[in-house]
Parts: C-alpha cells; structure tokens; sequence
C-alpha cells in the first residue's frame, strides 16, 4: 500500500509544470552531449549546476539526472548510425550496432536501443524503489565504525572495478582524501593547505574541481589531435523492431537489466562495466557467438538495457547511504549539499518529496526520451556535423562562466583550470581522474567517521573489526585487494582492458 | 625518461610533501586524531603506492613509454596555448569587466588558435558572447563583473 501512496505522492511532484520542464530540458540537454563527442554528462551536470541554484532542490536534481540517463540514449543513437560513440558507455554498442545500419538494419537497431533502454530504465526504477526502502532500515543501524568501513569498501571498490592499474588508482583515490581535507577542520576549526586564501577556507568546490577534470581536460586532449569526423548517416527504414528481433532480444534486455542494475550499485561500476560486462554475458549465452561483430541484434539490446539499468542503480546508495558510485553521482551528491540536503537514510524521512520525486521523474524521462529520440534522430546526426573548432570554444567559455557563478570568484575559475591541468597529464601518463574526484566527496565522511571511532574505542582500532557489519565490509574490501593478484582474475581484468582499448 | 617513473616520483614526492604539512598540523593522539591525522595517513599511503609504482618501473614492468613520446606527433602547443588564455582570461576579467575580456578571448580563440577568417570569427565570437551576457546576466542575474570600462 505504502508502495503506491509513494508512486503517487512523487509522480504529484514530478508532474507538476515546472519539474515536467525541467526534466525535459534535463533529457534533451542529456541527449544532445551524449550525441556530441567531446564533452559528457559529468561536464554537462558540472556546467549546468549552477543554473540550478534558484531551483527548488527536488526541480535541480530532476534536470541533473535527466542529464545523466538522457545521455546515455543520446550515446547509443549516434554508436549505430555513425558509429561515433558521444559516450563511453556506448562503446561498446558500436560493434554490433554500425554492422547492423550498414546492413540495411539501423531502424531495428534504433528501436531495439530504445526500447531495451526504455525497459531496462523502468525496472530498474522498479528495482530502485524495492530496494532503497530496505536499505535505509539496515542504514539506520550505521555507526561511525560502520560508515568508515563502508568508505573504505567503496573506494577499494571502485579502484578494482575501474581500472587498468589499481595501484595507480589507489593512489589517485588518496590524493582524492588529502584534497577533501582542505579547508577549515570542522572539529578543530585549524586551517588545512588554505596558504591563507580565503576562497580557500571552506575547501575546494566540487563544481571547479569537476569542470576541470573532466569538461577542461577532455578538451585539451581532443585538442592535440585532430578529430576527423566522417558522418556516414545510414538511411533509416522502419523503427519499429519486428517480431523476430524482439524474441531475440527479449533474455538480452532481461539479462542486460539484472546485470547493469547489479553492477550500477558498486562503487565505480556504472554503466561503461556494465554494458562491457552485459555484452561478455550475451556473447556467452548465445547460441551463434561467432555473430557478435558482425551486427547480433543481442549484441545490441543487452549493453543498451545494462547501461540505463546502472543509471538507475547508482541512485540506490547515493540516495539510501549518501554514498556516491561514481563521479556523476558526486556532482549529484554535491548538489543536494548545496541545496542544502544530506543524502543517506534521513533523506527518506526528511525529504520525501526529493526521493519520491525525482524517481518519478524519471518514469516520465524514460517515456520522453522515448517520444523524443526517435523522431529527432536526423536532428541529432546533423548536430554531429559541428566542427569541434566551433564547438569546443563555446564548451570552454560556458565551463568558465559555470565555474566563476559558483561564488562569483576568479579563484574557482583558476582553480578549474588548475585541475583541467592535472587531469590532462595525468590521462597523458594513464592516471585516471575518476576515484580522485569520489574520494574527494568521500573524504569528509571518512575523516570524521575514523575520527569519532577512535574517540568512541579510546584511539582502540579494534572497533572497526567488533561491529559485524563494519567487519563484514573490511572483509570484503580486503578480499578485492587481493583478487587482482589471483592469475586467472587478473588475466580477466586484462581481456576487459584490452576489450574496452580496442572498442574505443 | 620513463613516462611511468616521472608519475611514481611526483606522486612521491606530494605524498612526502602532505606528510610534512599534515605533520605540521599536528597528528594527535590515537585518542584524539588531530587536523593532520586522516592526511599524514593518505600522504603516507600515496608515498608508498608511489614506490610501488616505481618498482614496477626497474623490473621492467607495465607501460615502458618514455616521456617526451608522449607528445610526439600530437599539436601540443594548443592545449597549451588554451591554457594560457584561461589563464590570462582569470587575470584579466575582474579589472577589464566580462564582456571585454570575453569578447578578446573567444576572438583570440576563434582566430589564431582556430585560424577561423576574420568576419566569421567576429560573427561566432559575438554571438556567443551576446547570448552568454542575455543568459547569465540578464536572465539569471549573475552578477559577472564589470570591470574599469563598466560592462
């Protein structure tokens, strides 16, 4: 009963004009950056945040996330027409989706990508409001020791999941913590690497540092090489998947959906492993594996549901724990904190009309990216046909305007660039930013967990290893510490690696 | 030399650096953690996966790729002068006012980084600025600063 009276109470607050709005516009803008190559969701979300600063909360995050899953439709239009993923979870879409447009097969592909997306959004909305209920009761339970462990746990988590080098990731996540403690110490009120800047003292902001690594340094890479674009559109026929391609497709977008939702709710799994993991899934369910590259509707269906499942799984710990899974979800997380709301299991109590509200809305995003995609794919192609010489000084000039009306300082602007910097290089030497910027987010929950742990057990460590659950995490993140050094796991990690180098 | 070495030695050496300043801001009691505890900590722990890093480096193992190949054969110098013209930009925009400072930007871009012809460069330059002045300035009320000229 409660089930309904809160599908009902949040589709009220999604429904009205303004969210209705907003979510569009949070769609469309979602789907033009994952069409363009060259700039993302994060750097979107980013450049878009402080638009959002005279919203009501729950109206911000609706446009924010519609940005994130719009994209993520937008990435596969332009993966099987042109075969130029805008986005990287739709790498993998490419393979078979191109091979398919060239045979003729593009409105089949189209509208397998859509539907099984379409599908796979709604249960996995489904699966989020099951589940996120019953995380809360057991969140509820969490102590200081507890959420330590469970920091502890994402970030080893997130480095095991997503990376080539998990020393480098490692050490990446680390200087993600040192940089979360600039600041002013909020128990000791001390100074930390401020060098007395006053823009300082309340930390880096998470809008400069975001723009910088991701918005900043993706341009600087694309800008020392030359982006040649040929944009081949595939003639269209016919949008609607026939009978046969649905009996194909069907175990794939089921599949593709337990796969994307289970894997969007790890740290650092999101929706480029989960449509990798879900295409390495299909090709071993199938009965003709030898297709897959050759334009295997499957090959199509699953990675599309798996990637719009993770979207909707990465809700689940950001909006039940207050735990981000990836950079996306920290931007998320650092708009609901701007707005002035702590995600976790008070959010539930506290705000309803945020957790209730934004999952309805994108119920109704799911239903217009629908509505939208397909008519407008010829809009879209033609957008792809923007020279990145007029593009990308317009995407520089928004970062540095989204960057300075933040706290209306020079500093944050310089501090974006700062960051574009750092990001570039550390792409250049195979560094990836991603766990800096979540350890960053973490980093105050982390340090004022340990700290109130230690004043708890008397400076005792053994707190941590007493409280079932914390040791329940400590055990699990010190088993993903070791699983990489395992020679067939590691051999996994390799073939993933190399899989995802040669698709992109 | 060793593209992979360079990144251990920086790495190592910021991990050295926080562990100086977080010990300066003083470590605590296990009791007690102070402001520097959590940072001393990750400081040390990048140090050591720096180390880490730098042996894989001497026993000839990941990425061998020297430094200076890193750039070969890419425009590198337009990243680089993008960088230098955000960079003047953040000096400039509070004294010169945002529309100047924007106008002179997105031209500089547009016409010697992108070698866009005159005219055009004024048209897409001017453009994009009237609509980010309407956006920000008039629409959201951003308060975006006006400099010496005003506007």
């Amino acid at each position: 009963m409660d089930f309904f009276a809160h599908i009902v109470t949040g589709f009220s607050i999604a429904g009205t004009w303004t969210n209705l709005f907003f979510c569009f516009v949070g769609v469309f803008f979602g789907t033009l950056v994952g069409v363009l190559p060259g700039i993302g969701p994060l750097a979107t979300m980013a450049i878009l945040l402080p638009v959002t600063f005279g919203m009501p909360p729950t109206t911000a995050i609706i446009m924010l996330s519609g940005i994130y899953y719009g994209a993520y439709y937008g990435g596969s239009t332009t993966s099987i027409l042109v075969n130029i993923p805008g986005e990287a979870a739709s790498v993998i879409t490419s393979l078979d989706g191109y091979k398919m447009a060239l045979d003729g097969r593009a409105g089949p592909a189209l509208g397998i990508a859509a539907f099984g997306s379409f599908i796979a959004g709604t249960l996995g909305l489904i699966a989020l409001q099951a589940v996120s209920p019953a995380l809360v009761t057991v969140a509820l339970k969490f102590g200081a020791p507890e959420y330590f462990s469970l920091m502890i746990l994402g970030l080893i988590a997130l480095t095991f999941l997503a990376e080539k080098s998990m020393i480098k990731a490692l050490m990446v996540a680390a200087v993600g913590v040192i940089l979360g403690t600039i600041g002013l110490d909020s128990m000791t009120g001390a100074s930390r690497f401020t060098f007395d800047i006053p823009d300082l003292m309340d930390g880096i902001g998470i809008v400069p540092m975001a723009m910088g690594l991701f918005g900043i340094t993706e341009i600087f890479l694309n800008l020392e090489k030359q982006i040649q674009r040929s944009v081949m559109y595939a003639k269209l026929t016919g949008l609607l998947p026939s009978f046969q391609d649905w009996m194909d497709s069907k175990w794939a977008i089921l599949r593709g959906t337990v796969v994307g939702f289970g894997l969007g709710m790890l740290p650092g799994g999101g929706g480029v492993i989960a449509s990798f993991a879900s295409y390495a899934v299909e090709k071993m369910c199938s009965k003709h594996p030898e297709k897959f590259g050759y334009g295997a509707i499957q090959g199509v269906a699953g990675p599309e549901s798996a990637n719009n499942a993770a979207a909707s799984a990465g809700f689940v710990p950001l909006l039940t724990l207050g735990i981000p899974v990836g950079a996306v979800q920290a931007i998320l997380l650092g708009a609901l904190m701007i707005h002035g709301i702590t995600p976790g299991p008070m959010l539930l109590q506290q705000h309803p009309d945020v957790f209730w509200g934004v999952i309805a809305s994108m119920y109704i995003g799911n239903v217009m990216l629908l509505i939208l995609n397909l008519p407008l794919i010829g809009l879209w192609v033609k957008i792809l046909k923007i020279p990145y010489g007029l593009l990308f000084p317009m995407i520089l000039f928004f970062c540095i305007i989204g960057a300075y009306t933040v706290n209306n300082s020079t500093m944050d602007v310089a501090i974006m660039l700062l960051f574009g910097v750092v990001g570039y290089l550390m792409k250049k030497l195979n560094y990836e930013p991603a766990p800096m910027i979540l350890a960053f987010v973490l980093s105050p929950i982390l340090e004022r967990s340990l700290r109130q742990s230690l004043l708890m057990s008397s400076g005792s460590f053994k707190i941590f290893f007493t409280a079932p659950i914390s040791l329940g995490c400590l055990i699990l993140a010190a088993v993903l510490l070791i699983l990489p050094l395992l020679p067939g796991i590691r051999k996994k990690r390799e073939e993933i690696v190399s899989m995802e180098e040669d698709a992109s | 030399m060793n593209a992979e070495r360079v990144g251990g030695l920086v790495g190592f050496a910021f991990g050295a650096v926080v562990m100086f300043g977080t010990y300066h801001l003083g470590l605590g009691t296990l009791q007690a953690p102070g402001s520097g505890f959590l940072g001393f900590l990750a400081g040390a722990f990048v140090m050591l996966m720096a180390l880490l890093v730098l042996v894989q480096t001497y026993l000839g193992r990941g990425n061998q790729t020297k430094l200076s190949a890193l750039w070969k054969d890419t425009t590198w110098w337009r990243p680089a002068t993008v960088a230098f013209l955000i960079l003047l930009y953040v000096l400039a925009m509070e004294r010169l006012g945002f529309l100047l400072t924007s106008l002179l930007f997105m031209l500089v871009i547009f016409k010697w980084v992108e070698r866009f012809p005159w005219l055009k460069a004024i048209v897409v330059t001017s453009s994009a600025v009237a609509f980010a002045h309407l956006l920000f300035r008039i629409f959201l009320k951003a308060p975006l600063p006006q400099g010496i000229v005003g506007f």
